[in-house]
């Protein structure tokens, strides 16, 4: 078999008087379709003694490789093309991208982890009476244990009391009064404080977990904690738990977190649910116990997001918020 | 409660540095935090009794598993009953009344330095010595005393509520305060002198002049003591004590003391005491079942490792048997009642971090499958690009007004904390008017936000509260793209956006129906139907509801998505064609005095009866040059595919006249070519 030498040349030539893109794959077509000189010759390579198959193919395989090169520069090269060629590098038309709001998003780690281990999640109401907001959990009137949550009060003309809830610890009363034993919940949502400075929100986002079972003890709640810390933050935590007061649950803790170099900081209060609590919600204490921890969605977001002014969250500033991905 | 560390550590008798000691007081339970060189305790308010160095050291003692004893020094006193002393105190409110009275005091000097500064980095103001020698006795025992000029008391005193209600009196600063009859207070024979346990009157109140006093030192009932200082906007330093429960078997020593201390600073002729008691409720004892304790915390403790904790916390043991401990609850635990109250103490003092964690437990599998609307309709949201946000839910009357029926009447705050802010918002959109605004000024042109959260009103003996998800798209883009492309976003993309959403969630019979009023929008609005249940509106905003926040056009979208449910059926396959669709247009004049949706539910309605006429749309309309007044064109495309051949001109034109026959007869349309 013959292999012609100019076919590189022949076809540079050609080239050049190409004028349009049409000339152009028809001119690519002659040199490397299906019919060119070169695809044949690979079709005839079989009739050839086997030494000659080889370098015969080592050759045509060159011319090929060449071949392809040319036409693909001079395609980069060609005026007409030049024509039609968009500046890709152009910027893309304008778009939206959406975002979870930060707290959403924390609130939503939070919910995925506990649904994990079968917890229901019940919202409950934010506007609420005194009864499932106060009484209910063993925070008698006239105690001093109130003052620590300042209330909203309703102007209401019915008999009991109406207030914005100053945690979602309602919605565990609600829950224990209608679910069967044994429980596991999660209650998030909004609850209201009467109070506002740089580290205080007059409305802030909570999230409460209570477990009814029975055999519960501290070391079930500990652990719950513990292992549900070191899911969020995805590393192994120095977690210290000590002693505190919350009028529904005995014992009480406050859970701190060794976080960076801030040392010790609070992150969430939880214990064991106190007798009069389940009590009160026709739970027989002698088969159940029950434990309880809840904490701020926006202090954890803050802590995770490295956010320094709780306000930020709920300024609507978008230079703020489109630094959260999706 | 604010102590200075270095009068703590000598207090304590220990060499611990301020940091460790500090950690000491936070692990079992009295979080304290060090203020250069202070440390600031923040006592929870069932702990009343540590309001003070001896309390801080009776718990420090403790958990060092030390004795406590009872070091300070004293003068002893012999405490009389005396009727023209004190002649009576009410039962209800007072436990105990010791007044020491004394008289001829000459050559007071001022507290020593250590003391007084002490007491100023206690936060507590120096006044004059008699009064800064009570109130370094209730920072030392927990007891707060009250120093009354014993010249301007008309003996006897009384301890008892007002008969009389509003009456005023001149409080120690000047201000006049009108004592409600739920008031305890102690009067002498001219009147009021003091409101028990939180304020003394400005008449019998220590001066420079003062050389005859009668020191206070009461049981006050925490019951009948809190929420009274609030009342009168007097948060003392002895009512934060008195509600919280003072020890009512350390008056004595604290007026021992008092006089001890007073000796050392000035010189008199006599002292006396008086008191008059109710002989105290007894505390019943409290019954620890070993096995129950371990089972409840996961421990193993014995009976002697129990003891010890307890007795160490001043629980003496008062009966015991092989599985029971009973114990004795020391006067000043006003907050143990129940048994788990001493697992509390026991943990605490064991120390909650060596109490071992297990592994965490689950919760039953759930039966009940939840609605995932609401979620689903949030991530459809943002993959079309809106940014949630979120908003305090308060709002001003006028908002309210502005973005509510008339009808409905605002859930309204006793104490907000903004006045001109008192109602809950009873809609969504206020909060995100304000935060387009606030971003148009920020540069933005074009903005999609949405926010889900509850909205409140008030019912006829209750308050409603229900959950929208509302959003807003304002696009007014500054700068069209490079291309000059333009981004035009109208009601229609509004309501393509809205169904899409939907469709997402596997929605197909959504129904849209204009309706006269819908708050927050303009005419151009429509509410949304699911099975005819109403689910929302969308709609062009009404710029007047905005209070004149926005001032270009803007639209908007209130879904009430508890009424939300996914559509989760299984999809029903239809078989279908395999043969060639094709299409005819069709230009008909038609009536203003009808609607588009007219024409769309009378063909919706012939589609399945027209044997190969398989869907119809709208692809054009207009009206003006050519088009008699009052009318409008409208080009319609309909689509024919049979499911067994190709069709043939013919078949499909004598379908088209089927369909135009039927527009004639229904519209009176006409045709244009």
């Amino acid at each position: 078999m013959q292999i012609p030498q100019d076919l590189i040349d022949t076809a540079k030539l050609k080239l050049k008087s190409v004028q349009s893109e049409a000339e152009f794959f028809q001119l690519r077509a002659q040199f490397l379709g299906k019919k060119s000189f070169i695809i044949s010759a690979f079709s005839e390579l079989k009739g050839l003694d086997p030494d000659l198959k080889v370098s015969t193919a080592r050759d045509l395989n060159i011319l090929k490789v060449k071949l392809t090169q040319l036409f693909e520069d001079s395609f980069n090269t060609l005026d007409a093309h030049k024509q039609n060629m968009l500046d890709v590098s152009l910027p893309e038309d304008p778009y939206h991208l959406g975002s979870e709001h930060p707290i959403s998003k924390i609130s939503n780690k939070v919910i995925e982890h506990f649904s994990a281990l079968n917890y229901q999640i019940f919202s409950g109401n934010e506007i609420e009476t005194d009864y499932y907001n106060f009484e209910a959990l063993n925070f008698p009137e006239n105690h001093p244990a109130r003052q620590m949550h300042d209330t909203f009060y309703l102007n209401s003309d019915a008999s009991s009391e109406f207030l914005l809830r100053t945690h979602t610890s309602n919605t565990q009363i609600h829950s224990m009064l209608e679910e069967s034993m044994p429980l596991y919940m999660l209650s998030p949502g909004r609850v209201y404080r009467c109070d506002s400075d740089n580290t205080h929100l007059p409305m802030f986002t909570q999230i409460e977990g209570l477990v009814v079972d029975v055999d519960l003890n501290f070391g079930d709640l500990k652990g719950t904690i513990i292992d549900f810390l070191e899911n969020f933050f995805n590393e192994r935590m120095d977690v210290r738990f000590r002693p505190s007061y919350f009028p529904f649950t005995e014992p009480s803790a406050e859970v701190d977190i060794k976080f960076g170099n801030r040392g010790w900081l609070e992150i969430l209060g939880c214990g064991m649910v106190h007798p009069n609590v389940l009590q009160g919600c026709n739970i027989d204490t002698n088969t159940y116990r029950g434990f309880a921890f809840g904490m701020g969605v926006e202090r954890l977001a803050m802590l995770y997001y490295g956010v320094n002014d709780i306000r930020d969250f709920y300024s609507s500033n978008l230079d703020f918020l489109n630094q959260f991905k999706p | 409660m604010n102590i200075s560390y270095a009068y703590l550590k000598d207090f304590l008798n220990t060499r611990l540095s301020q940091k460790k000691l500090a950690e000491v007081f936070t692990k079992v339970g009295f979080e304290c935090e060090i203020n250069k060189s202070i440390i600031e305790f923040d006592i929870t308010p069932n702990r009343g009794d540590v309001l003070s160095l001896r309390g801080l050291q009776r718990e420090f003692n403790a958990f060092q598993l030390k004795n406590f004893k009872n070091s300070l020094k004293v003068t002893k006193l012999n405490f009389k009953k005396d009727r023209s002393v004190i002649n009576q105190i009410d039962k209800k409110g007072c436990g105990n009344y010791h007044l020491l009275l004394i008289r001829g005091l000459s050559k007071i000097k001022k507290l020593d330095a250590k003391k007084s500064k002490f007491l100023t980095a206690a936060g507590i103001p120096l006044i004059n010595p008699l009064v800064d020698l009570g109130n370094y006795v209730m920072l030392e025992i927990g007891a707060p005393m009250h120093v009354f000029d014993l010249s301007k008391l008309a003996l006897p005193i009384n301890v008892t509520f007002p008969k009389l209600n509003d009456v005023p009196v001149r409080v120690i600063g000047g201000d006049i305060k009108n004592i409600k009859n739920s008031a305890l207070t102690i009067q002498d024979q001219a009147g009021i002198q003091a409101i028990a346990g939180i304020i003394g009157s400005e008449e019998s109140s220590v001066s420079k002049r003062t050389s005859n006093i009668a020191v206070e030192a009461a049981f006050f009932k925490p019951e009948k003591i809190v929420n009274q200082a609030r009342k009168y906007g007097l948060a003392t330093d002895a009512s934060h004590r008195f509600e919280r429960g003072v020890d009512p078997k350390i008056q004595k020593l604290a007026l021992e003391r008092y006089l001890f201390l007073l000796s050392e600073i000035a010189s008199f002729n006599k002292a006396e005491c008086f008191f008059s008691e109710h002989s105290p409720k007894s505390t019943k004892p409290i019954n620890l079942s070993i096995e129950r304790f371990n089972s409840f915390s996961g421990l193993g403790l014995e009976a002697k490792d129990i003891k010890k904790i307890l007795q160490h916390l001043g629980f003496d043991l008062f009966a015991e048997t092989s599985k029971y401990l009973k114990f004795n609850v020391p006067s000043h635990r006003f907050d143990m009642q129940i048994e788990e109250d001493l697992y509390e103490e026991l943990l605490r003092c064991y120390g909650y971090d060596n109490i071992p964690a297990n592994k965490p437990k689950s919760g039953p599998k759930k039966t009940r499958i939840s609605n995932n609307s609401l979620s689903k309709l949030r991530l459809g949201l943002i993959y079309a690009g809106f940014k949630e946000l979120m908003h305090m839910p308060f709002v001003s009357p006028e908002t309210y007004a502005s973005l509510n029926s008339h009808s409905l009447v605002p859930a309204e705050l006793i104490n907000p904390i903004n006045e001109n802010e008192s109602l809950m918002r009873g809609s969504l959109f206020g909060g995100l008017f304000s935060a387009i605004n606030l971003n148009i000024k920020k540069g933005y042109a074009s903005i999609k936000i949405f926010e889900l959260g509850n909205v409140f009103n008030k019912t006829k003996d209750s308050f409603s509260q229900d959950t929208h998800l509302s959003g807003l798209i304002y696009h007014h883009e500054l700068k069209k793209n490079w291309g000059s492309k333009e981004f035009l976003y109208d009601f229609f993309s509004l309501k393509s956006e809205i169904i899409k959403l939907l469709e997402t969630l596997g929605i197909t019979d959504i129904q849209f129906k204009q309706s006269s009023i819908i708050n927050a929008f303009s005419s151009n609005a429509l509410n949304i139907y699911i099975s005819n249940k109403h689910i929302g509106s969308i709609g062009e905003i009404n710029l007047l509801a905005t209070q004149k926040v926005l001032k270009k056009p803007c639209y908007g979208f209130e879904l009430y998505p508890e009424r939300i449910f996914e559509d989760i059926s299984n999809t029903k396959l239809c078989t279908f064609s395999k043969f060639p669709s094709s299409s005819r247009d069709l230009n008909i004049i038609i009536d203003k005095s009808f609607v588009y949706k007219d024409v769309d539910d009378k063909l919706s309605q012939i589609t399945n009866k027209i044997k190969n006429l398989k869907a119809f749309t709208l692809i054009n309309i207009f009206e003006g040059k050519g088009i008699p007044d009052g009318s409008i064109s409208m080009t319609l495309r309909f689509i024919f595919q049979s499911s067994s051949k190709s069709l043939l001109d013919a078949e499909i034109s004598s379908e088209m006249e089927q369909v135009s026959l039927v527009l004639k007869k229904n519209f009176k349309v006409s045709f244009r070519a």
